[in-house]
């Protein structure tokens, strides 16, 4: 029903190629994310699923029929808009009608389903109004009411909740996320802001330049980046970089003007590749003030002198140097008061990911 | 104690208030003189000058200018060519601006390849000396057997008219978001649905300025009506040009300007009532696409 | 099929507009220029004739007396309403009470037809009865103003006409400019110390050169297009010392059947617009893609 193909999707403007060879499977029913920087072509690609803009080559197949040709309007399938798009001349109750209108549902059905969809939302006292008399947030409601009302296939979303404040943001996430659970169907969901990736997604696929880097569930994004883009871009503070020098098989860090060999999970692999230096991915988490653990192999206590601390209320976020790369580690507030030159930092790198510093690839 | 310590008004605004209404009087001048001129007889005309106002006002130069005055060769005044002006107006403002209407909602939300140089095209026959088409629209006209009739002034003017109405709809309409027309066709409204729910209860102030603009124009020109008329369907512009410069006896001053005020009543009206709509038009005609 | 249809509709909407330009603009432009090159006079005669029209065109000497008119209209008719427009906005953007009754005084002559304007102004300017009569009943006896029958004054008069018409609404251009510009940075310039002239000369008239540009263009081609106010205020006489290239246009082509002349004349005409339209047009391009 709801099952959407992409296969091999290549969308260009004129000579410039914004999509290439894009080939994704979404499972009926799944709420998949499209996330990556300005310029990625997620929203492009949203609006060739939409049927909004044509595809320059390959197919989209929605609910086993290919709908590569069909006009947006052929497609079932409903969108929910940054800026609402919400028709400013109607009132709210024409506005989440008029789909139905346009496909000639008879009067009595379609107040029925406006109904239905405005209690929903807790929209019911608002469908005489007019968009311009709603606050932004009752306008997202019935930019929701109005891709509800039409039961389609899957919906559509693109960047909903960038208008919002970030209040209003986190409440609407989590009714987005309650809707999800409540009618299981297929969602297609662009925003840049990761959090919402993780928060909301089954799976999330990141993109950049036009190019699927990696499709995963949050936890595969965030444990198991595939290469040092989708690495770097998941993760609030992000991830650290070190470039580091190999020897035999550990990885030389200086800090707090004293050297220690970091053991690293994937040693083998790090020799087999033959570098002679690596980039170490380890995040701010992972560095932490001395506590209990039982991953002796890959925790140490080494030397960290804090430049700057950035209180954050639950913990507190210390900068400082490694290899003379700069390196975030999370600290308790109490620690993070004191935390100066010569600090005593513990080193978890059970988690810590190597990546080949020419190409940015992950080294497994 | 200076000027502004005494009335809290300083020197420099009372200057710029006083250059202010000298020009507006200026502005108005030549509108005082038609008018009283026009109530004037012509003895009183001849003995005093042009600012004195009338002694004893009548309004017989305005009925000879609407009935009886000579415009060449019939002395009908200038009612029959009011009445061919509306003729000639009313359809060409409305054709014109309904497919005005139509050509900027394609040009701004339905692009096409060659859509934009289109545009472009159109819009640089808005600048074109009209002199260039005159020659070969008089024989096509011929051609198309509309020579000197209302209907082919009709024709012409909604030729030369679209160029300016398309101008206006589709800057206006590119100020739309197209965010609504994707909405629209997601809910399954094609082409048509989309302008007659979207688009259109969104045009009232565009619409409103385009027919002030063309009205305006169309009613105002000279050389089209010139040129592409014959005895009998002429406009009013054409008529009073004939009418003030037919001296069948002596000159009649006031009958000139009656004439003259009759011919300039509609757009002057319109200009009073819907000014602001009018002012809105001419910059927009002014910032081009 | 219907959907065939539909995804065409645009450019079938498109369609009569762009036959009719295609036609009645570019085509007729070409016919008016192949004509121009024909020795055609009552009626379009196809044989090629070279240049012979311009030549013609170019020894005529009411041509030169139109083209020399042009200049000087163009010049003055420009320099004064962009002054007068300009000086009226400022003044006007002083936060007037009257303002909008003010603005609408300035603006409603741009609503009649330059035929009720040139009638208007013909008798105002009338020698004997007009400006002169009142003038000398204010005392000055000896006050003569008989321009309008000067071989050598008449064009002023059409200057003068089309100023009265036209500047209102260089103002209203200038008035709409002047509310554009950022109110910071004028606040910034008081506090830099910078007195009222200062302020217009140095800061806000560069923020207004687009402005005045838009303005030039848009007066050149009401200059280049007048015709109907020669024919009202003047006839382009006395004689045709007051003739301009429009007025001589319409007279060899209608009313002398010279249809090749007509044409040349024409075409000049349009190579006197694109001189000013496409250097605009090429420096807004190139100021739109940097």
């Amino acid at each position: 029903m709801g099952h959407i193909q992409l296969n091999n999707i290549c969308k260009s403007f004129g000579s410039t190629e914004v999509l290439k060879n894009i080939d994704l499977e979404i499972q009926d029913g799944e709420f998949l994310i499209l996330i990556g920087p300005s310029g990625c072509g997620k929203s492009t690609l949203m609006n060739l699923i939409a049927g909004l803009e044509d595809i320059t080559s390959g197919e989209i197949v929605i609910g086993g029929s290919d709908v590569s040709d069909k006009s947006p309007k052929d497609r079932d399938i409903a969108m929910v808009f940054q800026s609402y798009a919400l028709y400013p001349t109607m009132n709210v109750a024409r506005n989440i009608s008029f789909g139905l209108e346009m496909r000639k549902v008879p009067k009595a059905k379609r107040e029925k389903i406006v109904d239905e969809v405005a209690e929903l939302l807790q929209i019911s006292h608002l469908l005489d109004r007019k968009p311009g008399q709603l606050s932004g947030g009752q306008r997202q409601r019935v930019a929701m009411g109005r891709a509800l009302a039409r039961s389609p296939k899957a919906f559509l979303f693109d960047e909903p909740l960038s208008n919002l404040d970030a209040k209003l943001r986190v409440e609407m996430r989590t009714e987005i996320k309650k809707l999800h659970q409540r009618l299981g169907t297929t969602i297609v969901y662009v925003t840049h802001d990761q959090v919402e990736a993780m928060t909301l997604a089954d799976r999330i696929a990141v993109l950049k330049e036009g190019v699927i880097q990696q499709l995963g569930t949050p936890y595969e994004i965030y444990n198991d980046p595939v290469n040092h883009f989708v690495a770097d871009f998941m993760g609030s503070p992000g991830m650290n970089f070190i470039e580091c020098v190999v020897f035999n098989d550990k990885l030389i860090i200086e800090s707090g003007s004293k050297n220690y060999q970091l053991a690293v999970p994937c040693a083998k692999a790090v020799t087999d590749s033959g570098l002679d230096t690596v980039l170490l991915g380890i995040r701010p988490e992972m560095l932490t003030d001395p506590k209990p653990h039982d991953n002796s192999a890959f925790v140490q206590e080494v030397c960290f002198d804090v430049e700057v601390v950035e209180p954050m209320g639950a913990d507190t976020v210390a900068i400082g140097k490694w290899n003379d790369n700069e390196v975030q580690v999370r600290l308790s507030p109490e620690s993070g008061e004191v935390a100066g030159k010569g600090f005593t930092l513990q080193v978890d790198t059970s988690k810590a990911i190597i990546f080949d510093p020419r190409t940015g690839q992950r080294i497994h | 104690m200076n000027l502004k310590m005494l009335t809290g008004i300083s020197l420099g605004r009372v200057a710029i208030y006083l250059i202010l209404i000298v020009f507006a009087l200026l502005y108005l001048a030549p509108l005082y003189v038609m008018l009283t001129t026009s109530l004037k007889d012509i003895e009183e005309i001849r003995s005093g000058n042009l600012l004195a106002l009338p002694n004893d006002p009548s309004f017989y130069a305005w009925g000879k200018a609407w009935s009886s005055a000579c415009t060449g060769s019939e002395c009908n005044g200038l009612a029959p060519f009011f009445w061919n002006s509306m003729k000639i107006v009313i359809p060409a403002v409305l054709i014109s601006t309904i497919v005005g209407a139509f050509n900027g909602y394609v040009l701004a939300k339905w692009k096409f390849k060659g859509s934009e140089l289109l545009f472009g095209a159109l819009l640089f026959g808005c600048f074109i000396p009209f002199q260039v088409i005159l020659l070969p629209m008089a024989i096509l006209l011929a051609k198309l057997g509309l020579a000197n009739t209302v209907s082919g002034l009709v024709l012409v003017h909604v030729i030369f008219g679209v160029a300016f109405t398309t101008l206006f709809f589709r800057n206006y309409y590119i100020g739309i978001p197209t965010e609504l027309v994707s909405a629209a066709k997601l809910d399954g409204a094609g082409f048509l649905n989309i302008f007659r729910h979207v688009i259109l209860p969104l045009s009232t102030p565009i619409i409103v300025v385009t027919i002030i603009w063309q009205f305006t124009q169309i009613w105002n020109d000279f050389l089209f009506g010139v040129v592409y008329s014959g005895p009998g369907t002429q406009p009013i512009t054409v008529a009073l040009n004939n009418l003030v410069n037919t001296s069948v006896g002596g000159k009649e001053y006031n009958v000139d300007m009656a004439a003259a005020i009759i011919a300039a009543l509609p757009t002057l009206f319109v200009y009073v009532v819907a000014g602001k709509y009018f002012v809105r038009g001419l910059t927009a005609g002014a910032v081009k696409g | 099929m219907l959907n065939l249809l539909e995804k065409h509709l645009p450019k079938i909407v498109m369609a009569p507009t762009t036959v009719a330009m295609i036609v009645c603009m570019y085509g007729f432009i070409l016919w008016t220029g192949v004509l121009s090159f024909t020795k055609s006079r009552m009626m379009p005669q196809w044989d090629f004739a070279g240049f012979e029209q311009y030549v013609r065109l170019f020894d005529n000497p009411r041509w030169h007396v139109a083209l020399d008119n042009l200049f000087i209209f163009l010049f003055l008719f420009i320099a004064i309403s962009l002054v007068l427009g300009l000086l009226l906005a400022i003044f006007l953007d002083q936060r007037i009470r009257a303002e909008g009754a003010i603005r609408t005084i300035y603006l409603y002559p741009m609503a009649i037809s330059f035929i009720v304007t040139g009638t208007a102004w013909k008798w105002i300017l009338n020698p004997g009865l007009g400006i002169e009569k009142l003038v000398r009943d204010m005392g000055f006896v000896d006050f003569e103003f008989r321009w309008l029958v000067e071989s050598d004054m008449a064009i002023y008069t059409i200057v003068i006409a089309a100023v009265w018409q036209s500047s209102g609404f260089v103002m209203a251009m200038f008035l709409a400019g002047l509310r554009g510009v950022d109110d910071n940075i004028t606040k910034a310039a008081k506090i830099d110390g910078a007195s009222a002239i200062r302020l217009y000369w140095h800061i806000i008239l560069p923020i207004m050169r687009p402005v005045f540009f838009s303005a030039i263009v848009i007066l050149t081609h009401i200059a280049i297009k007048s015709f109907d106010l020669v024919q009202a205020l003047t006839g382009g006489g006395p004689g045709y010392s007051s003739d301009l290239p429009a007025n001589f246009m319409y007279t060899f082509a209608f009313n002398r059947a010279q249809m090749g002349l007509g044409a040349a004349s024409a075409m000049v005409m349009l190579f006197g617009v694109l001189a000013v339209l496409i250097p605009y047009l090429y420096s807004e391009l190139r100021e739109r893609n940097t």
